[in-house]
């Protein structure tokens, strides 16, 4: 009896509660259900970027700890956003087609990983699906910790040089319309390639002069020597002096700090050189003949960039002694071309082995650190915009719109 | 017993010493030149003092801070010009490839001064080539430049791959191998 009783009281508690759960339901989405619309499902898609404007940037992750795995990434310096990336694997280099239509990555690979057949790859990509246009085998390409001047690109984009060094100092020339090397160009004893005009590129040389190629309209070239210009045993000047390829203008850098001027062609002609440290108030730095001199010098990897519209020279200048040409900057001066004048000295809130500037009237400087952030600046005043942090692992260079 | 000529020399001597002076006299020039000597800096050592405080330095700041104890550490100073990360840090050595690596049969080459003989040595910065990169901590991984060269003087760059004539050209580490006394 007593159990009957007990099972009839649990029966009514569990309808109670059952009646309850539904109606506190009902309550709870009844209303909502009837405003909100299903989920729709969904298709995978791809993005395709919109043109890009002058602060969509490339920018060239060495990854040096797994340097296998190296990339170039899509930035856009408004936003801070990474856009996409495309691989680079292993020392690779790239150049942006000067009208924007495409870029190149030189890249290496190896068939079993680390062993294998070894392949030197050319590739080509869309700017905005980042789908490659073109990807073929190189005849080879130098195995170096990337610099800038390893690649470039003609004035008109029809010629890709890439840089080779074994068994001989040549450069391999890509024709962009055929998708194809059309010609390999020794230049013995010299190294690096600055671009001039359509067809032609100077590379320097070991004794201080410039080996300057050009070639014909069916591509034969014709090579010319410039004396030396300078001592490489006393001053040498950078890899990564900035030109404005289009018109063949570089300003070789000196590990000093002097300012060779020089424009590029067949016969190459090379400015009285005049010193960054000078231009700032102070005296000319020295070279090896007095090495230990502690005093302002350039240093870093893409240690300078150049913004043409107004002929502002950005470099990372350290204190130290000679040779500490690899130190990185622990400030950014700016100095104006023309004058031979130093228009601002930027204190970096943190060392940055890389500058790049944007050429537009809203320019924007880039810097990076040893965490691999990415920071940009107001190309006007050098004040901070913003720091895209983490942006890689070893951010090396970059290649900025209509540079 | 005759009384020698010294003898009579020295009392007729310190006789006319003490009739001529009193203790307080001598006490007083005494302390006179104490007092007036460091007016007159005669001695090599105080010159040297008053020379400028910091004396032109001899030594890049690779080599100012450079030790010889710690092999793995970017700052030892047989690393003054080497690029890239250290095969002691990768189950090598300074002059050890790891296992299942190679040495390149050539390399570049650097000038680095031993601060426990102060003498400098020639420097092979051999690569040791056929794994992909080691990843040490990144204090393994050095960029000193110590009379380091641009690629167009490439038997002075660090900046090249120099796995050349190995079964692979890939990179692993480098090392740094004593191979004569400089100069």
């Amino acid at each position: 009896m007593l159990a009957d009783r007990r099972s009839r009281v649990a029966r009514r508690i569990s309808r109670s509660l059952a009646v309850a759960s539904v109606l506190t339901a009902i309550a709870a989405h009844g209303p909502a259900h009837a405003a909100e619309p299903i989920l729709q499902t969904e298709e995978s898609d791809i993005v395709t970027l919109p043109p890009g404007g002058p602060h969509r940037v490339l920018v060239e992750d060495g990854v040096y700890r797994h340097s296998k795995d190296g990339r170039v990434y899509v930035v856009d310096l408004d936003t801070g956003r990474l856009l996409g990336m495309v691989q680079a694997a292993y020392n690779a280099n790239m150049v942006a087609d000067p009208a924007g239509k495409a870029f190149y990555v030189a890249e290496t690979t190896w068939e079993r990983g680390n062993r294998g057949k070894r392949h030197d790859i050319l590739a080509a990509y869309d700017p905005r699906t980042l789908e490659q246009v073109a990807d073929i085998d190189l005849p080879g390409r130098a195995l170096i910790t990337p610099k800038k001047p390893d690649m470039a690109i003609g004035a008109d984009g029809h010629y890709v040089y890439v840089y080779d060094s074994s068994p001989t100092n040549a450069v391999h020339v890509y024709d962009t319309g055929l998708k194809s090397v059309v010609r390999t160009v020794d230049v013995p004893g010299c190294g690096l390639i600055f671009p001039w005009g359509n067809a032609g590129f100077s590379s320097i040389c070991g004794d201080g002069s410039l080996a300057n190629v050009q070639m014909d309209a069916k591509g034969a070239p014709t090579l010319t020597r410039t004396p030396p210009f300078f001592v490489p045993d006393r001053d040498p000047v950078f890899e990564h002096s900035p030109e404005v390829a289009a018109s063949g203008h570089v300003w070789f850098i000196s590990y000093s700090g002097l300012i060779y001027e020089t424009t590029l062609g067949a016969q190459s002609s090379v400015a009285k050189p005049w010193s960054i440290q000078e231009a700032a108030g102070l005296k000319a730095a020295s070279d090896t003949r007095a090495p230990f001199e502690v005093t302002w010098r350039p240093g870093g990897w893409q240690l300078a960039a150049l913004r043409a519209r107004d002929s502002h020279l950005f470099v990372l200048m350290h204190k130290g002694t000679f040779w500490t040409h690899k130190d990185a900057g622990s400030e950014l001066w700016e100095l104006d071309l023309k004058t031979h004048r130093l228009v601002r000295r930027i204190p970096l809130a943190a060392r940055s082995m890389m500058v790049g500037v944007t050429q537009d009237a809203q320019s924007r400087i880039m810097l990076t650190d040893e965490a691999g952030d990415l920071m940009v600046l107001d190309g006007a005043d050098g004040k901070p915009v913003r720091k895209i942090g983490a942006l890689g692992d070893a951010l090396i260079f970059t290649a900025a719109p209509g540079e | 017993m005759p009384v020698s000529f010294l003898d009579t020399l020295g009392e007729a001597v310190t006789r006319r010493l003490a009739a001529r002076s009193s203790r307080r006299g001598v006490l007083g020039r005494v302390g006179a030149a104490i007092a007036v000597a460091p007016a007159f800096p005669l001695l090599p050592v105080r010159r040297a003092d008053a020379a400028p405080a910091t004396p032109a330095p001899t030594l890049t700041d690779f080599e100012r801070r450079a030790q010889s104890t710690d092999p793995t550490k970017c700052n030892y100073w047989r690393h003054c010009a080497i690029d890239g990360v250290l095969c002691g840090c990768c189950g090598g050595g300074i002059h050890t490839c790891p296992p299942g690596t190679e040495p390149s049969p050539v390399s570049w080459i650097g000038t680095c001064r031993n601060p426990d003989d102060g003498r400098s040595y020639v420097i092979a910065y051999r690569d040791c080539c056929g794994r992909n990169i080691c990843a040490a901590p990144k204090s393994c991984g050095c960029n000193t430049a110590d009379r380091e060269m641009p690629i167009y003087r490439p038997q002075a760059s660090n900046d090249i791959i120099w796995c050349f004539g190995t079964a692979s050209t890939a990179y692993h580490c480098s090392t740094a191998a004593i191979i004569g006394q400089a100069g």
